[in-house]
């Protein structure tokens, strides 16, 4: 079994929508290359624990279970750790404004290192190759000039003023637009994306990305959309996000090596990938070494 | 035995009939992922398969006849050289000719696309395998240890036909060759050549077929009861330090290649063809737009831009005018140029890139002109991208290219003999209003440069629309300032006083320089920047590299700061 | 008429209905039934559409149909003027109806598979991979002779089936249940076959081809 670095260990690490673990079933899920088992107490709570290989059958009453791993919700998820966790989750404060549409999108399995996906989430210049229609076209493929920051403060990486053409940006949209996106990564494995919302300039949408490595070179995607939409249901809004991320999971499949290289010299950079290097260098110093290739040192 | 990832054995990898037109195969040898292609020219490519950018599958992208397209972000890489000839998210930009996907050998021989882990062995056509019309079995793939299917190959032959079995995990017996391609330390593929063509094609090919696939599902169900061996583990090769920093300057690093004429031809009334063929291998990657600077035997030399399209890299095809006034240049390529010399060239450079992010590209050309822009309408075309090329010449006799023009798909238009004032209204009703993503790109002489660029501009056609290329410098140069430049490798610090260049400094320091043009435009003196801030005054170097401040043309350009440090 | 399809984006079976209605121009509207995460195909209101409670259901009028090999088969037969895609011949008929049944194999292993590693269902992977690596060793075999006697399709007519179609989205989503495609040259080439039919559509998880050939 890989070793997990500390960094790793401590951190939170999400492994379910809250909503969907049933109360007093148990569900199984992999966390950095160790068994977890999870369900929710009478009060809706969720209890998280170390699954062994005697534990049989898929009922349990929560109040057996004594060796109990840290928990913590928030976005809609439940968060868990192998270590000693942070007091508490990075912070996405629009998730708490009142008039907005909080939804899961559900948890797919992607055979790939979380870092990959992360990366693949703050990359524009695939749009109109891989979100064809949608959230970009050919011929407009151009990635302008944007500003990247690492944020000492709230160690995270900033991406500001990224900005691309959409041919279908929002539904009443006839012609291509250009978009604006802010993107945050405020923990090795979670992005957060500020897009421009069409029903109030004043605001954003929000949507995020949280991944559950499973293994080294496996994880689970999960989808967070926080909108401010008051005509599309909840369903409508999941599938556009689906849609999206099914277009995303092929490319994510076939990429060799499937953890992230960190050496710089391991792929091609440009500079319309240069969120990308500021989050493999964050990772460097941070010293994550699970899911990546680290820098031969 | 066990296999080796550096064995340079070279093994079949595909059938001919597994490339079909515009088809991406994905093969593998060795432990080794590959993406196989055959471009329109019918040559097939062996590259790693995983695109330099960010490691996704090639057999994934689309082979668009000359180059390939990356699924991920549209990086296109040439036919034969792997080579990256743009990056769509800067559509403005010539990418780094250096970015260069692995490629392996490859031969196409026999029914067969063979191929090997390395170039350490030249390939050698099997015994016995000249003088027989060949045909190649369906391909077998079994899971199972090679030298495992090896052996039970072998053991096929009949007891009056005793197997033979040769180097490279191959055996014979009969008029049966068997060659089992290692694709992986459990995995193996059964390629069979028989060396006559059979009566009935289809019905030999099921007869051999059931008994392959007989021998395959022993040979898996053996491997099943052993412990699966351990895959191979390659490694991806790291790429060149200057690659992994983020700006994609492409400067030359001075590199001479020697060509050899192979046609000499007259293309059009007062314009030669010549074709610069590699003298072995291909030539290096170009883009669309670019140019090479020809060495000419008197020592002159002079820059002609690159006709081919995409992935045509056996040889480079330039037009060259026949200029009855033309002081030496031209005149020497022309007069005593001939089939089967030997010339110098440089490695192409781009200082007119094409966009392929435009929904409408206009191409204007004017005489001679007509190179660059036969490239860029070959690119378009290839991508089915929308353009128009409208070529200006005096007489329909000087209409160059004429049978590469008729080949493209797009709108040609020929305007032959117009008299000047209708050449400017002809541009105006070609460009028409400006809208977004649209460019114009013009190349010819001086006076139609003027008239494309003041029409578009008058019809609304913004700055950074209009593309011309520079032969000359036409801006005003200040020569006013005064600073010191030291040559590093010279171990020599020289102060330019105003009203004298770089250049003139180092040559009365007894230097020897390179230079052509000594107005800024052909690139020529192209030199390295250690330190100091540079006033650049050319019009050879984009903006991008400019802004890089790590070089410079010492004809022209000079310093900002105090002093400058060279690498000279 | 009014077409309405209960659709799934992520389904391969709801997109062999999307496909076909594509190439045949047909227009319709889509109700999305969230399949994952709510698993509104068992919601009472859908048990209502379809007992058996599996996508799609396809309505037209007030006709209402559901498997997706059956409403491929009504489609052709109904808007199909070529009569093409499921043509009359009764040899052809069952040759068609044969490799329908071949694509509820593919379902059952291939997009079980699928299912399991992407949407965490309890199925027993390794059991699917090895059934799907089954079939598309034999529909690469089929195929490769195929292309031998001048039959590009899985049915001998010269044109496609809607065979086709529904072989078609599994297949090709198979990777997604680590199942390489590498060992199926000739499947691979039929896939870039389909992806070149006119009116081809895509859905995620399956990219576009290029094209077949220079166009004037």
């Amino acid at each position: 079994m890989p070793s997990i670095d500390p960094i790793t260990r401590d951190l939170w690490q999400v492994i379910a929508a809250t909503d969907e673990v049933p109360v007093g079933l148990v569900e199984i899920t992999t966390l950095l290359d160790v068994r977890l088992a999870l369900t929710r107490d009478n009060d809706g709570n969720p209890v998280v624990w170390r699954r062994t290989d005697e534990e049989q059958g898929d009922e349990i009453d929560p109040e057996t279970v004594l060796d109990r791993l840290p928990v913590i919700t928030g976005y809609g998820y439940i968060w868990t750790s192998l270590g000693t966790p942070p007091k508490e989750l990075f912070p996405i404060p629009e998730y708490a404004e009142a008039d907005r549409k909080n939804m899961s999108c559900g948890s797919i399995g992607l055979a790939v290192s979380a870092p990959r996906a992360v990366e693949n989430f703050l990359d524009m210049g695939h749009f109109p190759y891989v979100h064809t229609d949608i959230l970009g076209a050919e011929p407009h493929t151009e990635v302008k000039e944007y500003d990247v920051e690492v944020s000492e403060e709230r160690d995270e990486v900033l991406a500001t003023r990224c900005k691309f053409i959409q041919p279908r940006a929002a539904k009443s949209a006839t012609e291509a637009m250009e978009v604006e996106y802010v993107y945050r990564v405020p923990h090795p494995f979670c992005s957060v994306l500020y897009k421009s919302c069409p029903e109030d300039e004043n605001r954003r949408d929000v949507i995020a990305i949280f991944l559950q490595p499973m293994t080294e070179e496996r994880c689970r995607a999960h989808l967070l959309q926080s909108m401010i939409d008051s005509t599309s249901t909840i369903t409508d809004l999941r599938r556009f996000q689906q849609t999206i991320f099914g277009q995303d999971k092929p490319i994510l499949e076939n990429q060799y090596p499937k953890r992230l290289p960190l050496d710089p010299r391991a792929e091609t950079p440009i500079r319309a990938d240069k969120s990308a290097i500021a989050y493999r260098r964050w990772l460097s110093q941070k010293g994550i070494t699970y899911g990546v290739i680290p820098m031969a040192s | 035995m066990t296999l080796s990832l550096s064995d340079p054995t070279w093994y079949p990898i595909a059938s001919s009939d597994d490339l079909p037109f515009r088809h991406v195969y994905q093969g593998q040898l060795l432990g080794r992922e590959l993406a196989v292609w055959r471009a329109d020219d019918g040559n097939v490519n062996v590259w790693e398969n995983r695109c330099l950018h960010r490691g996704v599958r090639l057999s994934i992208g689309i082979n668009e006849g000359g180059e390939l397209k990356c699924q991920y972000h549209g990086w296109r890489y040439a036919n034969r050289s792997a080579g990256c000839t743009y990056i769509p998210a800067h559509p403005a930009d010539a990418p780094a000719r250096r970015i260069q996907n692995r490629t392996y050998p490859v031969r196409e021989a026999y029914g067969l696309i063979w191929s090997a882990a390395n170039d350490e062995q030249a390939f050698r056509p099997f015994a016995g395998a000249e003088g027989h019309d060949w045909f190649a079995l369906r391909p077998m793939p079994v899971n199972a240890a090679p030298e495992d299917v090896l052996a039970a190959l072998a053991g096929l032959a009949p007891d009056d036909q005793p197997a033979d079995l040769l180097p490279g995990l191959a055996v014979r017996f009969g008029g049966t060759w068997y060659f089992v391609q290692p694709v992986d330390a459990g995995r193996a593929v059964i390629r069979g050549l028989l060396r006559e063509q059979p009566a009935d094609a289809v019905a030999t090919l099921r007869h051999y077929n059931e008994t392959l696939s007989k021998l395959r599902d022993r040979l898996e169900r053996a491997a099943a009861r052993k412990p699966a061996p351990e895959p191979l583990q390659p490694t991806f090769e790291k790429l060149s330090a200057d690659l992994a920093t983020m700006p994609d300057i492409a400067i030359p690093r001075g590199n001479t290649i020697t060509v050899v004429v192979r046609r000499k031809w007259t293309s059009a009334d007062g314009v030669i063809g010549f074709e610069l063929a590699a003298r072995n291998g291909h030539l290096p990657t170009f883009q669309p737009g670019a140019h090479i600077d020809l060495h000419l035997p008197n020592g002159m030399t002079r820059q002609y831009s690159i006709t081919n399209g995409p992935g045509e890299l056996m040889s480079y095809i330039i037009g060259v005018k026949q200029e009855s006034a033309s002081k030496g240049g031209s005149k020497v390529l022309v007069e005593t140029v001939r089939e089967g010399d030997l010339l110098s060239i440089s490695e192409p450079r781009n200082n007119f890139p094409l966009r392929r992010d435009a929904v409408r590209t206009v191409l204007i050309a004017g005489g001679i002109g007509i190179t660059p822009l036969l490239s860029m309408a070959r690119f378009l075309d290839k991508s089915a991208l929308p353009y128009e090329l409208h070529y200006f010449t005096r007489a329909g006799e000087q209409v160059a290219f004429r049978g590469d023009l008729e080949a493209l798909h797009g709108k040609v238009i020929l305007h032959t003999g117009l008299p000047r004032a209708e050449i400017g209204t002809t541009i105006a009703s070609a460009l028409g209003q400006w809208s977004m993503a649209q460019h114009v790109y013009v190349c010819g002489p001086g006076p139609m440069l003027e008239t494309v660029r003041d029409t578009a501009t008058a019809q609304g056609w913004p700055e950074e629309s209009i593309h011309f290329e520079y032969f000359r410098n036409d801006k005003v140069i200040d020569n006013s300032s005064a600073f010191d430049v030291e040559l590093a490798r010279s171990a020599m610090t020289l102060h330019v006083p105003s009203g004298k260049t770089i250049m003139e400094v180092m040559r009365d320091a007894g230097l020897t320089v390179p230079s052509s043009c000594e107005q800024g435009a052909c690139g020529t003196c192209l030199t390295t920047v250690i330190e100091g801030e540079v006033d650049h005054q050319d019009v050879y170097l984009n903006r991008s590299e400019k802004a890089s401040n790590t070089c410079m043309m010492t004809c022209v350009s000079r310093a900002k700061s105090a002093r400058l440090v060279l690498d000279i | 008429m009014t077409i309405t399809l209960y659709d799934f984006e992520l389904s391969g079976n709801c997109y062999k209905l999307r496909l076909l209605m594509s190439i045949l121009k047909l227009r319709y509207n889509i109700v999305p039934v969230d399949f994952y995460p709510d698993r509104q195909h068992k919601a009472d209101w859908f048990l209502r559409l379809n007992p058996f409670g599996q996508l799609p259901v396809l309505k037209d009028d007030d006709l209402i149909l559901s498997d997706s090999g059956a409403i491929l088969a009504y489609l052709a037969k109904k808007y199909d003027e070529s009569g093409q895609w499921f043509p009359n011949d009764p040899a052809v008929t069952a040759e068609v109806l044969r490799w329908h049944a071949v694509a509820d194999d593919i379902t059952s292993t291939a997009s079980a598979a699928r299912l399991a590693l992407g949407f965490f269902y309890d199925f027993d992977i390794e059991k699917a991979q090895k059934g799907a690596h089954r079939i598309f060793r034999l529909m690469d075999e089929h195929l490769w002779f195929g292309e031998r006697e001048g039959r590009d399709w899985l049915c001998s007519p010269d044109h496609p089936t809607t065979a086709d179609i529904a072989c078609f989205p599994y297949v090709m989503l198979s990777e997604e249940g680590g199942i390489s495609r590498q060992d199926y040259p000739a499947l691979r080439r039929w896939t870039d076959r389909v992806r070149r039919i006119p009116g081809f559509m895509v859905m995620s998880g399956i990219f576009p081809a290029g094209r077949a050939a220079e166009e004037s």
